[in-house]
């Protein structure tokens, strides 16, 4: 053949071969484009308005002048405050759990099986339909969890209408008053004591949270161990070392791109979370559960302040990615590769 | 999974106190685990007065089989079972077909722009939901008017960036022989995707599936947002509206609980090697 | 309907240019048009539920097989009204607005923001298709009178629809046996919620004097019973921030620290009530049906006005909602209107009073034989009929319901122990108020 020739049909094929393509990734990209891409820059556009049911003037960054330090910053603060500690007690707790589950279920085992399917049970759980369940259970005034406090001497509590710190609570018991210190100015609706700690209602959310989660990290904990050589267990034993350490200097270490990639999932979940806190508390008792998820909700929907909501959209997509990319960084020094 | 057993002392009995504790904690740790499920249950089947007394009784005295009549009844139940199975469907199947073909084309095919694309993609995973959910929400019921409609649930969901990487990963994996062989044979892209590459990824597959599937199930806020209307509304916004309705009823309450959990434990139980498997398989590759 | 509009206005103009200095005829207006008889669909969105809710429909299909116009409503049901209230905001985004929502004031005030709900004033006052005088002085003036909203030049924007009223259930047996009477004032009142409260050996409360439940309502209402305002004349800041309101939530921890009074959750003091674990519940007249259904054995009850500073010149707060028309079309809007002054006659008053526990609008209801008949085994309904005459509104301006919310969040804060000066707290949620009142504007 002539040089032209094949030139022409090469071309021709890598042409159709680039038509092809396209018709095979538009389907999704055009979906991916209209509803989960561009929307994230309409969402900064919008909270440059004044849009409050309808749309108004533009106003640059006074909305989001407003959220952080107006009229709407004590309840932006707040729960910007609460969404983080509630972080805080869902998370640890989650990874602690199912990593001690994931390996006291590691060695072969009878029931294993059983077992796993068990803890995963309510993760394919709703969201609505666990909240529902746990709401009864906490119950002030016939739920099971106080039937429990009753029989271990605790009088009953009102769970998730109950907006006082547990620390101030378990201090209240013993007569402590612990000393108030909050950002807020003590007149403010949002002055909750940061010593007091997490609400009791918070805390309530909380255990619906870690048993939503711990059988999908156990299972995730489990893979994260099979992957690891059993080259080093056999090395180090030879070596005299005892099963705790074996723990300790083999199994952590090498776990920990598992344990870096469940945190950062178990953490990015919490910051969004909304269907539990929709269905179990609404935001109260005294905004003590608000999340920043809900609060968007909140504003946007309940009360129609599409710019304020748009800001505060924007802000939490930022904090996510700031704290997804802190996570990478400072977990990357840390990680431990085989 | 590269190994599934510590290596075990040798000469020791087989019933090792280690072993019995470790079942003891295990189960402990099941039954808190499952208690809520039987708290389910166990109120289900009292009568009102029954389940709410103080202190509860932890099973019955009577059974009444008619609160789960009763339940279904108070609510346009069919209805949300229905809506929910139509949305469900729709989005697995549309899911599945773009996000397979876009897979394919980015794992197995050169086009120009293709950087660009992937790279786009790759931004949009990094947008959480929070930032797109009111602009989309403006968009559906002030732009294209399609607010309190079965499609609104549908089309949004009709494409998924994390399915699109999954499959890519997996078809990337392929052996290239393969794919040589079968452009020797003359078969064409699309060819190759139905008959070879399909047929090697069913478990991917399958996880897809399952997971997209059980999303769709439990889907909450933007349904809430989006319908006004007991005839298109899926089922999780219907149990939270019987609940709005019948909140003080625990016992109806917890019968119409069991109905919107049933179903997927069921299924659960059925194919759970798939999911579990396939999501630590894909979990650590993620 | 434009073209025919038209010619009647031109018709109009012409006849009284032509008829000189006679008296002038009275403006047609859009309320006065014909419906051509082509079918007309309207969708009425609201918040009933379980038997209020099949009643209502029972009745809706009444309307639409006899009204004779082609007119069909079909009923959505939303949640509640602050469900309502949300799915109406984003209908106004989406601008798929029904043409008829349940509403309260406040809702109305929110959604005029973008000036979607209908001006009724032409209709009632409608020579063709109004009501009369003596109609219009029928309805009960307190419940006609809130929907007008002076701060939109004192329009008509809704209509008396499911309306009750705030008072008290006392359970006469445990009075019996306490051997007290219906307390009449507050005094009263915290006494013998003292007397009725029975501590067990162990400690445990086993009956409640009060069972409190939190609500900005109920709040208004203690303030109005206690001679207190809600707003200013002047409609632009709040009154209830004064001594009235200090009272009644100083009384109110007063109780619950005495253990005489404690906070159910949600619905479960209808349960309590019925178990007699609870001797008094302040709650909506409407809600007697439930409570009925929570008796585990019959409790012999009543239903009085809550304690009052001054029994001879008893005040409440009025409960319940209205309903609002959407502007759309001529046509569907007159057809809405047609529903509702339906709705509001003597007879579907009485009827929907009977079978849902709502109050009627009109005063001639009581005339009517369905509510003469029902009251004999109804006799709770009778009492609370007898009240409505005390029963004045709550402010119906913009920003009332975050308001509503700044309340809410005081009493619940006084509940869980974290208020030391209750006069500053109450202060400073009447300042909050008056803020959002400003912002409002």
């Amino acid at each position: 053949m002539t040089r032209p020739a094949v030139g022409a049909t090469r071309r021709r094929r890598i042409v159709q071969e680039n038509i092809l393509a396209y018709a095979f990734v538009l389907p999704a990209i055009v979906i991916i484009l209209i509803f989960q891409f561009l929307p994230g820059f309409a969402a900064v556009y919008m909270s440059l308005f004044r849009w409050d049911i309808v749309q108004g003037p533009f106003r640059g960054l006074d909305n989001y002048v407003t959220v952080l330090t107006g009229s709407r910053a004590e309840e932006f603060w707040q729960s910007l405050s609460v969404t983080f500690t509630y972080t805080l007690i869902t998370v640890p707790v989650e990874i602690v759990v199912s990593l001690i589950l994931a390996y006291l279920l590691f060695q072969k085992m009878r029931g294993r099986g059983v077992y796993r399917t068990l803890y995963y049970m309510p993760y394919i759980t709703s969201a609505i339909a666990a909240s529902v369940i746990f709401n009864w259970l906490m119950n002030p005034n016939y739920g099971f969890f106080n039937t429990v406090l009753e029989l271990v001497g605790i009088g009953p509590q009102r769970w998730l209408d109950e907006p006082r710190g547990i620390f101030e609570l378990i201090g209240s018991r013993f007569g402590v008053a612990l000393p108030d210190w909050s950002p807020f100015a003590a007149d403010s609706q949002f002055h909750q004591s940061i010593i007091a700690g997490p609400s009791l209602a918070l805390v309530g959310v909380a255990i619906y949270t870690i048993w939503h989660f711990i059988g999908f990290q156990v299972v995730i904990f489990l893979a994260g161990l099979g992957n690891i050589s059993n080259e080093y267990y056999e090395a180090a034993r030879l070596d005299g070392a005892s099963e705790r350490q074996l723990f300790t200097k083999i199994t952590l270490p090498l776990l920990s791109p598992t344990t870096f990639f469940v945190a950062t999932i178990a953490t990015i979940g919490s910051l969004k979370a909304f269907n539990q806190i929709y269905a179990m508390t609404n935001g109260g008792p005294l905004e003590t559960t608000k999340t920043l998820g809900y609060e968007i909700f909140h504003v946007f929907f309940q009360q129609g302040r599409i710019d304020l909501g748009a800001a505060m959209a924007v802000l939490l997509t930022v904090i996510i990615l700031l704290f997804t990319l802190f996570q990478f960084r400072v977990a990357e020094r840390r990680v431990h590769y085989g | 999974m590269a190994s599934t057993a510590l290596a075990r002392p040798s000469g020791l009995p087989r019933f090792r106190t280690r072993t019995v504790l470790k079942h003891v904690v295990l189960s402990a740790v099941a039954v808190v685990i499952a208690f809520p499920f039987y708290w389910m249950l166990s109120t289900a089947f009292k009568s009102f007065f029954e389940a709410t007394q103080f202190p509860p009784t932890l099973f019955p005295v009577e059974f009444h089989l008619e609160n789960f009549a009763e339940a279904w009844g108070d609510a346009p139940f069919p209805t949300f079972f229905r809506n929910t199975f139509v949305i469900a469907i729709a989005v697995t199947a549309g899911e599945l077909a773009t996000s397979i073909l876009a897979a394919y084309a980015f794992a197995r095919m050169s086009f120009k722009g293709q950087g660009v694309l992937f790279f786009i993609l790759l931004a949009t995973y990094m947008i959480p939901s929070e930032a797109t959910l009111i602009p989309n929400f403006v968009l559906v019921t002030k732009v294209l008017r399609l607010s309190d409609t079965l499609q609104v649930q549908i089309i949004p969901f009709l494409a998924s960036v994390f399915s699109v990487f999954l499959l890519r990963q997996h078809f990337r994996s392929i052996p290239n022989e393969l794919a040589d062989a079968a452009k020797v044979d003359g078969a064409g892209h699309l060819r190759f995707l139905w008959k070879i590459v399909l047929p090697l990824s069913v478990p991917v597959l399958v996880v897809v599936t399952l997971v997209t599937a059980l999303g769709s199930y439990d889907a909450f806020q933007w349904p809430l947002l989006v319908t006004n209307s007991d005839a298109v509304r899926p089922i999780q916004v219907g149990m939270a509206q019987f609940r709005t309705e019948f909140g003080a009823q625990y016992h109806l309450e917890m019968a119409a609980a069991t109905f919107v959990i049933a179903p997927v434990v069921l299924i659960f139980l059925f194919a759970q090697r798939y999911l579990i498997q396939g999501v630590a398989r894909t979990g650590i590759r993620g | 309907m434009r073209l025919k509009l038209a010619i009647i206005a031109a018709v109009m103009v012409v006849a009284t240019a032509c008829s000189g200095a006679a008296s002038p005829a009275p403006a047609l207006t859009s309320a006065d048009i014909e419906l051509s008889g082509a079918p007309i669909g309207l969708t009425l969105w609201h918040t009933q539920t379980g038997a209020n809710a099949a009643a209502l429909q029972a009745m809706i299909d009444r309307f639409n097989s006899t009204n004779g116009k082609g007119i069909t409503v079909t009923l959505q049901y939303q949640g509640s009204y602050t469900q309502l209230y949300q799915k109406n905001l984003s209908a106004i985004q989406a601008g798929a607005l029904p043409e008829l929502a349940v509403a309260y004031e406040s809702f109305v005030a929110d959604y005029m923001k973008a000036d979607v709900v209908l001006n009724l004033d032409p209709y009632v006052n409608s020579v063709k298709n109004g009501l009369t005088k003596e109609s219009q002085a029928d309805i009960y003036k307190s419940y006609y009178d809130t929907n007008r909203f002076a701060q939109f030049g004192n329009q008509l924007l809704s209509f008396p629809f499911t309306k009750s009223l705030f008072l008290q259930y006392n359970n006469e047996d445990i009075l019996k046996e306490i051997g007290k009477s219906d307390p009449k004032t507050w005094d009263e009142f915290e006494a013998t919620a003292k007397a009725a409260t029975k501590v067990g050996a162990d400690g445990k409360t086993t009956r409640y004097g009060w069972a409190i439940t939190i609500n900005a309502s109920n709040f208004n209402g203690w303030v109005l019973s206690r001679g207190g305002q809600l707003m200013s004349a002047d409609q632009k800041t709040v009154a209830w921030d004064q001594q009235p309101a200090i009272d009644a939530v100083t009384m109110m921890k007063r109780m619950i620290d005495a253990g005489s009074a404690y906070v159910p959750k949600g619905f479960d003091y209808q349960t309590d009530f019925g178990t007699g674990k609870a001797t008094f519940v302040q709650e909506s007249s409407t809600g007697r049906p439930f409570f009925v259904s929570s008796f585990k054995q019959p409790i012999n009850w009543s239903l009085t006005n809550i304690p009052q500073k001054d029994p001879a010149k008893a005040a409440t707060v009025q409960y319940g909602a209205n309903i609002a028309i959407f502007k759309s079309t001529p046509e569907k809007q007159l057809a809405s209107w047609l529903f509702v002054k339906w709705f509001a006659d003597a007879a579907q008053t009485a009827e929907w009073a009977v079978k849902s526990s709502y109050m009627p609008v009109r005063k001639s209801a009581q005339d009517t034989d369905t509510l003469k008949n029902a009251w004999k085994t109804d006799v709770q309904g009778k009492q609370a009929f007898d009240q409505i005459g005390t029963s004045i509104p709550e402010p119906n301006v913009r920003g009332q319901q975050d308001i509503r919310t700044v309340i809410e969040d005081m009493l619940n804060a006084v509940v869980a122990g974290k208020v030391t000066d209750i006069s500053a707290a109450v202060k400073a949620a009447g300042q909050k108020a008056n803020q959002i009142l400003k912002d409002n504007q």
